[in-house]
C-alpha cells in the first residue's frame, strides 16, 4: 500500500494501453496519493486527490493498463488518462448527442463512457483487446 | 432528424425585451417587510436556436429564454435571447461575443478570478467571473456573480480547466448565446470550492503570471440567480405542454419562480423527491437501480444505459443522428424514480415514469422538439428535455424551504 505525494511532473507516458509506469506519471499529473489493490488476475492503482477525485487504473499481471475509471467534482485530464487512444476518443464523440452531459464511445476495441455534471462526474474507459484472461469489463468501475 | 440543411421554415422569434429602466440594485437593504408580489412568469421556448449567418445552430430539444443583465445598480442593461435553460448546472454563463456591457470583473488579492465549467463530453467553458444584476420576468437578483465565457483580454484557460478537452465558447459550438444554470444548488461548486485545503479546478486566481486553482467564498461563486431574488426564491417550476409523437416545430412554455409563493406556483399533486448532495437520485429500470441519475433540461434527449441493456439499436455513425437510438419501431418503457421525502418523512417517494423512444433518424428534420428521442449514457439515466413535456417540473433549491420541505429536491 504505497501512499505518496508527487509534485514533479515525471515523463509522460500513455495511460490506457500503456505500461504500469504510466500510472506514476498520472499520479504526478494529478498531484495525488496512490495505493495499490491486488485482485485476482490484475491489480488496481487507486489515485485519490483531496478534492474528492478518484482515478482507478486497472493493470494486468503483465503490467499493461487495460482500463481506467474516474469519479469526482471535475473531469480528470482525459488526454492523459486515455493516452494514445485520446485522438480516437475525440473523433468518435457525437457532437450533437448528449452534448455536454453524456458521451459514449463503443468502438471495436476502445470503449469510453463519460457521464455527469459539475460536482459529480464519473466515467470509465477500457480496451477490449487488453482485458486479461478471465477478467471482464465489469471490473472497470 | 438533424436540421442543418433546413432553413426555409425558420421562424425568427421576436422576443419581447424586458425594459431596462429603473436600475433597481440593492440600495434599500434596511427594510425587512415582504416585498410586493411581482410577475414571476418567465417565457421559455424550444426552437431551432440562435442564428449564425442566417442559419439556426441549436440542437433539437434545447430550451431557451431571454435574460436581461445590467451593470450592477444601474439602468445600463442588455437583453440576450437564446440563453439555454439548464437544470443540470448552476449559474449564468454568457458568451463574451454576445455581451456588449462592460461588467465589473471579480477579483481576489492576486488578480481577477477565472471560472471553469467542464462537461462530460470533454468540452469546457472558461472566463472571468463578473457581477451583473440579473432580471427575469419581474424578478431582479442584484450583483450576481456570472461567468463571461471566452472573454478577450483574459488569460488562456489553464491545463486544469481544459483537461485535454475542447472549448465550447462560440454560438455555433454552444448552440446558444449562453447558459442559465437553474439547478438544485445555490452555487456552481459550493463548500468544496470555499475550502482552502484542496479545492477542485473550478475557480482560479489569474495574476499576470498565469492562472492557478484557488478557493472562493460561497458568496463570490457563480450563483443560481433564483435564490438571490428578494422573493419567489425557494425554487422554480418549468412547465411545458405535451407535444405530438412526431414532434413540434417549436414549443412555448413557462418558467415560474418560487414554489408555493404565489397562486400560480403551488405544488398541487406533484410528488417531491430529495436528491443526494451531488444532485443525483435513483432510477430503477428492469429491476436494476441506477443511483447516479439526474434530471437535466440541458440534455437534448433521454440518455440512458446502452444498446446492450435497453435492446435499442444505435443509429448508424453515418446516419443523420449518430449517438441516438434508432429502434425499428417506437418502443415503450417504464422506469421508477425514487428518493427520500424532502419533508423528512421516513418513507421514500417513488414515481413511475412512462416514456417512448422513437427512431431518431425517422423523425422530421423540420421539428425542433421531440418527446421520444433517446441515446446511450452508460450506467445512469439522464432525464433530458423530453422528460419535461407535459409536466410541471419543480426544482427545490438547496437550503430553501417550501411546503414540500427543504431543497435540494425535484417534484413533478
Amino acid at each position: 500500500m504505497l501512499s505518496a505525494l508527487f509534485f514533479l511532473a515525471l515523463s509522460v507516458f500513455a495511460a490506457l494501453g500503456g505500461s504500469e509506469e504510466s500510472v506514476i506519471s498520472d499520479q504526478a499529473k494529478l498531484q495525488a496519493s496512490r495505493k495499490t489493490v491486488p485482485q485476482q488476475g490484475y491489480r488496481v492503482h487507486e489515485i485519490s486527490r483531496g478534492d474528492g477525485t478518484l482515478v482507478k487504473e486497472y493493470v494486468s499481471l503483465e503490467g499493461k493498463v487495460f482500463g481506467v475509471s474516474w469519479k469526482g467534482p471535475t473531469l480528470p485530464d482525459l488526454s492523459q488518462l486515455l493516452g494514445s487512444n485520446f485522438a480516437e476518443f475525440q473523433s468518435s464523440v457525437h457532437p450533437h448527442a448528449g452534448r455536454r452531459k453524456a458521451t459514449v464511445v463503443h468502438n471495436n476495441n476502445l470503449m469510453v463512457e463519460s457521464t455527469g455534471h459539475t460536482r459529480a462526474f464519473q466515467g470509465r474507459a477500457y480496451l477490449k483487446s487488453l482485458l486479461p484472461p478471465g477478467v471482464t469489463q465489469e471490473v472497470v468501475q | 432528424m438533424k436540421r442543418g440543411l433546413v432553413a426555409a421554415t425558420v421562424v425568427l422569434m421576436v422576443v419581447s425585451l424586458a425594459a431596462c429602466g429603473g436600475g433597481s440594485g440593492s440600495a434599500s437593504a434596511t427594510t425587512s417587510a415582504a416585498p410586493p408580489p411581482v410577475n414571476n412568469v418567465q417565457p421559455v421556448i424550444v426552437d431551432a436556436g440562435p442564428l449564425v449567418n442566417g442559419q439556426p445552430v441549436g440542437d433539437e430539444d434545447i430550451l431557451f429564454t431571454t435574460v436581461t443583465v445590467c451593470i450592477p445598480g444601474t439602468g445600463t442593461c442588455q437583453s440576450i435571447d437564446h440563453i439555454a435553460v439548464d437544470t443540470g448546472s448552476t449559474g449564468l454563463r454568457i458568451l463574451a461575443s454576445q455581451l456588449t456591457l462592460s461588467l465589473p470583473i471579480s477579483t481576489n488579492a492576486t488578480g481577477p478570478i477565472g471560472n471553469c465549467i467542464q462537461y462530460a463530453d470533454n468540452t469546457y467553458q472558461w472566463g472571468p467571473v463578473a457581477k451583473a444584476d440579473v432580471k427575469m420576468a419581474g424578478e431582479v437578483a442584484s450583483a450576481v456573480p456570472i461567468q463571461v465565457v471566452g472573454a478577450a483580454n483574459f488569460p488562456d484557460p489553464p491545463e486544469d480547466c481544459t483537461a485535454g478537452g475542447t472549448a465550447a465558447q462560440t454560438v455555433s459550438d454552444l448552440g446558444a448565446n449562453g447558459i442559465l444554470g437553474v439547478g438544485l444548488f445555490r452555487q456552481d461548486c459550493g463548500l468544496a470550492c470555499a475550502s482552502t485545503a484542496s479545492p477542485p479546478a473550478i475557480y482560479f486566481s489569474c495574476p499576470s503570471s498565469g492562472c492557478s486553482i484557488t478557493s472562493v467564498s460561497l458568496t463570490e461563486q457563480l450563483q443560481n440567480p433564483v435564490w438571490m431574488f428578494p422573493q419567489d426564491n425557494n425554487g422554480l417550476v418549468i412547465i411545458l405542454p405535451q407535444i405530438a409523437a412526431s414532434g413540434a416545430i417549436s414549443v412555448s412554455g413557462s418558467m415560474l419562480f418560487g414554489i408555493g409563493t404565489q397562486s400560480n406556483n403551488t405544488l398541487g399533486s406533484a410528488q417531491a423527491q430529495a436528491s443526494d448532495g451531488f444532485g443525483n437520485f435513483t432510477t430503477t429500470f428492469n429491476g436494476t437501480k441506477y443511483s447516479s441519475s439526474f434530471i437535466d433540461s440541458g440534455s437534448n434527449a433521454l440518455f440512458f444505459l446502452d444498446s446492450a441493456t435497453t435492446g435499442l439499436p444505435d443509429c448508424s455513425p453515418r446516419s443523420e443522428a449518430p449517438g441516438f437510438y434508432c429502434p425499428a419501431s417506437t418502443t415503450n418503457f417504464t422506469a421508477i424514480n425514487s428518493g427520500p421525502n424532502p419533508n423528512g418523512s421516513a418513507t421514500p417517494v417513488s414515481v413511475n415514469i412512462a416514456f417512448s423512444i422513437a427512431n431518431a433518424v425517422s423523425l422530421s428534420s423540420l421539428n425542433s422538439a421531440f418527446n421520444n428521442v433517446g441515446g446511450e449514457n452508460s450506467g445512469a439515466f439522464d432525464w433530458g428535455l423530453p422528460f419535461f413535456y407535459g409536466r410541471s417540473v419543480f426544482i427545490g433549491i438547496e437550503g430553501q424551504s417550501s411546503a414540500a420541505g427543504k431543497g435540494p429536491y425535484w417534484a413533478y
